[in-house]
């Protein structure tokens, strides 16, 4: 009976949803790219990826079309084969669906051809590998920091902290100023609390635990993991320290959290190195000077030195039903073979997009960059290297246990669940996915 | 005399309650109003009193950036495409429910199916219906989005025509029908004439549902040139998401022809209603 | 041409046929074909598999489902009450008014006509904690709204609630005016002369004439509350904490934000049956002798 359904459906559904792949709409010697929209940095990528890679030759020509949310616009046009030749994903786990449903070329033959794995960062390539093959390439690495007001710091004689202590001592002789802790606000994108999340997953419970946990070595109920989750529901609810109470923070999106950095509403900033760009334009408009940190290790168990978390900050592919795979080959080996010219677009984007995962050297840098920008590429180029790293949600979770890492931790805040409770259910969507095959490459430790 | 004073109280009453919830709309309206004139430097200061600088480029920056004379001829055509097409198709249905055979099987068999199909979420078809429209080469057309925007319409629109035609005195119809007019044009040369208010008020409100619509606008329209405001706006918001005078300059552009457009209509619907009234 | 086929009957199925097509094409269709994706645990992509009833299992046990139902519940009951009171007593007043009502009946049917991105664009500015009113007390000194009422899981369903009845309200004046005006004149004032007071005019001869348009006005408001969705989704997203999701929302997660297409249908499903029960009770209704 089950399998007389399953055929019928399968029979029936595939027919309609599969019937009419074939068509693509666009010419063999051009490729089309859809690419994440963002309004600051849109004609910098057109001129100098762009137009310079239409410039330099004319075998392939290349339109680039910036898409706003276009997780959501890529999805039906794959499934309609009216997609583009080349598109942008959020991550790797979003890939892992296209892969399963066939809708995303492997560029296997062309790594190959190309050498591309030769000029990437291990951790980055494979980010890419499913199943043996290669489906993706990050546009851009990324990493959990947080950004503080030395100006600020150095008037009221406050050092930076490195422990759980340190941390608490210096939020309460910030709040006795009158100040918030950190700025921050998830009005503009509610997921941005999973890097919350993953900041006290890395700094509480360490990257070994976490890595045996995405092995699934480990629990994702065990102590560490929960009290991590306790922590920061802690900080979040009972002490505000992002921008003063849970309920602010919800309410404010990019722009507020960062002008209020800026303004000295909070001392500090915990984000992503895609601040460093706005960071460095808000402060150029003060008389305050700012600098970073890596994130403080919050518990012994999470290692002595500080940690980097990988994150892979969009990625690129090719289309299944693309007619010219061939030529998008070429647009992405050209953008892998150049290391200077990629320094030089990622150097106008301020470090924070398009920052490719390439292997870079100190005689690749523009010998004007900021110091403090420098120091991030070259101290990340080591922690990483030498193992000293640890994972972002976004980059390593599959997609359902991904999804509940944000949404749901809001329940916790509410305090309508537990963090036990809330890992439990974690866990369950772990197993399941799992037991779907839906896990997302982690490389090996 | 006491009578004629507790009149002119109550309707001073009358006027208090009714001038109250007139305030609930126009101050934050106001607000709006304000902020696509106040430059960005003002906000913080005075976040919602009127702007001490008038700042008109936000207007211009919304019309360049928007692209606004384009988006605007591709509204208008998704509207009056679905007018045309909508009201064809309700007019007919609901002359057939409320005259033609107002106790047959149809008005309960139609009634449910039309209940039913409003009733269902669009996230529900969303997607085969897209795949359907690949296959038919309706995608990235505006006759496609029409189609759409007809059937999404259609339900509300027959109901609202039906229930004004309810009201239509029969003996109207039995004297055409003796003077030997086929049933069309009954429906053309009777019911019409007579229930062109209702399809007034019905189109004023298809207008606005296709104006402002933008799941569908945004899923269906693929190419830029083709896509109407309602999406525009949509994108404009999340790209220029802090710059309130910006945002709220586009906002009024959109607002702004289907306002316009609603005034004109709405004296003219009046008219009608109260001319219908007195003569009925 | 054989009888049956120009019968009044057979005519009154021609002129309805163009609306059932069309939206047939464009509505049942697809629905339906999604309908059978709820035996399915397909995620928009891959392989199709038939699971049974699984999702239906999975569905009772999903709490978030039924906090969205219990606040699709409250959502409806509130748009049957608030909105529907304040129209038809601002309509009544209306009628008894000559200067200046073109100019209320305008102002109170103008948040109907923009856009709910446009709304909600308004509401988020003035319940902002830094800017709008929020920013303004601030400004005075006054510690008030400094946390926005879309943001506390208290007040969330009814901030959204209130921003959507605040745009929806003027419509229902409109229809209930439309109603009104249909009314014969001269039983008012039959009951004038018969010393008739103003409520009572209302209660023994404006709510029975218009009652045809006033039950449109509720199975309208019922059934809209059903896919209720886009004041959700732009205002909270169904958040904080899902203290504002309603069932379309939810449905609209699973299906784009979790790809869970199968388990998204099988909300689509329960929403049907919810559908069916309420048609089911106005063709009853109906039935006792109702004009609906």
């Amino acid at each position: 009976m089950e399998e007389m359904m399953n055929k019928i459906l399968n029979i029936f559904l595939t027919f309609i949803l599969t019937a009419f792949f074939a068509t693509s709409t666009f010419a063999a010697t051009k490729v089309v790219w859809w690419m994440e929209s963002s309004a600051d940095t849109d004609p910098t990528v057109q001129e100098m990826m762009c137009d310079a890679f239409n410039a330099e030759q004319d075998e392939v020509e290349l339109e680039c079309v910036f898409k706003e949310d276009i997780n959501d616009t890529i999805r039906p046009a794959l499934l309609s084969g009216s997609g583009p030749d080349m598109f942008d994903t959020p991550g790797a786990s979003y890939i892992k669906i296209y892969q399963d449903a066939g809708l995303v070329k492997s560029m296997q033959e062309y790594a190959d051809q190309y050498g591309w794995q030769d000029k990437l960062l291990g951790w980055a390539y494979n980010s890419g590998v499913f199943d043996g093959e290669l489906y993706s390439i990050p546009k851009n690495y990324e990493t959990m920091i947080y950004f503080y007001n030395k100006t600020l710091f150095e008037e009221n004689g406050w050092s930076t902290p490195n422990n759980l202590e340190e941390v608490e001592s210096l939020a309460a002789k910030i709040k006795a100023k009158g100040m918030n802790v950190y700025a921050y606000g998830s009005a503009g994108w509610q997921p941005t609390h999973e890097h919350l999340v993953g900041n006290y997953f890395n700094t509480y419970a360490g990257p070994d635990n976490v890595y045996k946990a995405l092995i699934g070595e480990k629990k994702w109920t065990d102590p560490e993991f929960v009290e991590a989750i306790e922590l920061l529901r802690k900080h979040m609810v009972d002490e505000g320290y992002w921008s003063g109470d849970l309920e602010t923070y919800y309410s404010l999106d990019w722009d507020d959290f960062n002008n209020e950095f800026a303004t000295r509403g909070s001392a500090m900033l915990m984000i992503g190195t895609w601040g460093f760009n706005v960071t460095a334009t808000n402060f150029g408009e003060t008389s305050d000077d700012w600098d970073w940190n890596p994130l403080p290790i919050l518990n012994s168990q999470a290692g002595s030195a500080p940690n980097y978390q990988l994150a892979t900050g969009g990625t690129m592919s090719i289309n299944a039903a693309s007619k010219n795979a061939d030529g998008a080959a070429k647009v992405i080996d050209w953008i892998l073979s150049d290391k200077e010219r990629a320094l030089k677009v990622t150097g106008s984007l301020g470090y924070g997009a398009w920052l490719l995962p390439l292997k870079y050297t100190d005689a690749d840098f523009d010998p004007n960059i900021d110091p403090r920008q420098k120091r991030f590429l070259t101290e990340f180029a080591e922690a990483s290297d030498s193992g000293n790293y640890g994972y972002t949600t976004w980059t390593f979770y599959p997609n359902d246990p991904g999804v509940h890492i944000w949404k749901d931790m809001e329940v916790v805040w509410a305090g309508d669940i537990t963090p036990l409770e809330f890992m439990e259910e974690s866990q369950r969507l772990w197993d399941q996915a799992r037991a779907d095959d839906a896990l997302v490459p982690v490389g090996k430790r | 005399m006491a009578t004629a004073r507790f009149r002119q109280r109550s309707s001073y009453i009358n006027h208090a309650i009714l001038i109250f919830m007139a305030l609930t709309i126009i101050l934050p309206l106001l607000v709006l109003a304000f902020n696509s004139i106040k430059p960005s430097s003002e906000f913080g200061a005075n976040p919602l009193g009127f702007p001490n600088e008038i700042r008109l480029m936000n207007y211009y920056d919304a019309w360049v950036n928007g692209n606004y004379t384009q988006i605007f001829m591709n509204s208008l055509t998704l509207v009056i495409g679905t007018l045309i097409l909508n009201l064809t198709v309700s007019g007919l249905a609901a002359f057939s429910l409320a005259i033609l055979n107002p106790r047959g099987i149809q008005t309960i068999v139609v009634g449910l199916y039309l209940l039913v199909g409003i009733s269902i979420p669009a996230q529900l078809f969303i997607l085969p219906l897209f795949l359907m429209w690949k296959s038919l080469y309706l995608l990235d057309t505006r006759i496609g989005l029409v189609i759409i925007y007809s059937a999404l319409n259609a339900p509300f629109a027959t109901f609202l025509i039906r229930s004004y035609m309810l009201q239509l005195p029969t003996e109207l119809f039995e004297a055409a029908k003796l003077d030997g007019a086929s049933v069309m044009q009954l429906f053309t040369r009777v019911a019409l004439p007579l229930s062109w208010p209702v399809f007034l008020t019905t189109a004023l409100i298809v207008s606005l549902t296709v104006w402002n619509e933008f799941l569908f606008a945004i899923t269906f329209i693929i190419t830029d040139e083709y896509k109407p405001i309602s999406s525009i706006l949509f994108t404009f918001q999340s790209r220029f998401a802090n710059d309130y005078g910006l945002v709220s300059a586009a906002s009024i552009l959109m607002a702004a022809p289907i306002a316009i457009l609603f005034m004109f209509f709405q004296r003219r619907f009046i008219a009608g209603l109260t001319s219908g009234a007195t003569k009925g | 041409m054989p009888k049956f086929l120009t019968s009044i009957n057979a005519i009154s199925w021609y002129f309805l046929f163009p609306v059932i097509f069309i939206h047939f094409f464009v509505v049942m269709f697809p629905s339906v074909l999604s309908l059978l994706l709820c035996l399915t645990d397909w995620n928009g992509f891959g392989r199709i598999n038939y699971v049974g009833l699984e999702n239906f299992q999975e569905l009772f046990r999903d709490r978030v489902f039924k906090k969205a139902v219990k606040h699709n519940i409250i959502w409806t009951v509130m748009f049957l009450t608030i909105p529907v009171i304040v129209a038809l007593i601002i309509a009544y007043l209306l009628t008894g008014i000559k200067r200046g009502q073109l100019f209320y009946r305008l102002v109170y049917f103008f948040p109907y006509i923009l856009a709910s991105i446009v709304n909600c664009l308004i509401w988020r500015y003035i319940f902002h904690p830094r800017h709008g009113l929020g920013g303004w007390f601030e400004n005075q000194g006054i510690d008030f709204l400094a946390k926005s009422p879309f943001a506390m899981k208290e007040t969330a369903l009814y901030a959204v609630a209130w921003v959507d009845m605040w745009h929806f309200w003027g419509f229902l004046v409109i229809i209930y005016l439309t109603g009104m005006y249909q009314v014969d004149d001269s039983l008012y004032e039959a009951a004038d002369i018969e010393g008739a007071t103003k409520f009572q005019k209302f209660r023994y001869i404006t709510l029975p004439m218009i009652r045809p348009i006033f039950v449109l006005s509720l199975i309208i408001i019922i059934i809209w509350s059903v896919p209720t969705f886009d004041y959700v989704y732009i205002l909270t997203m169904g958040g904080p904490a899902y203290s504002s999701e309603v069932v379309a929302n939810h449905l609209y997660s699973q299906a784009f934000q979790r790809m869970n297409v199968g388990y998204a249908s099988t909300i689509g499903v329960m929403m049907f049956f919810y559908v069916g029960i309420i048609v089911g009770f106005f063709a009853i209704l109906r039935r006792m002798g109702w004009e609906v």
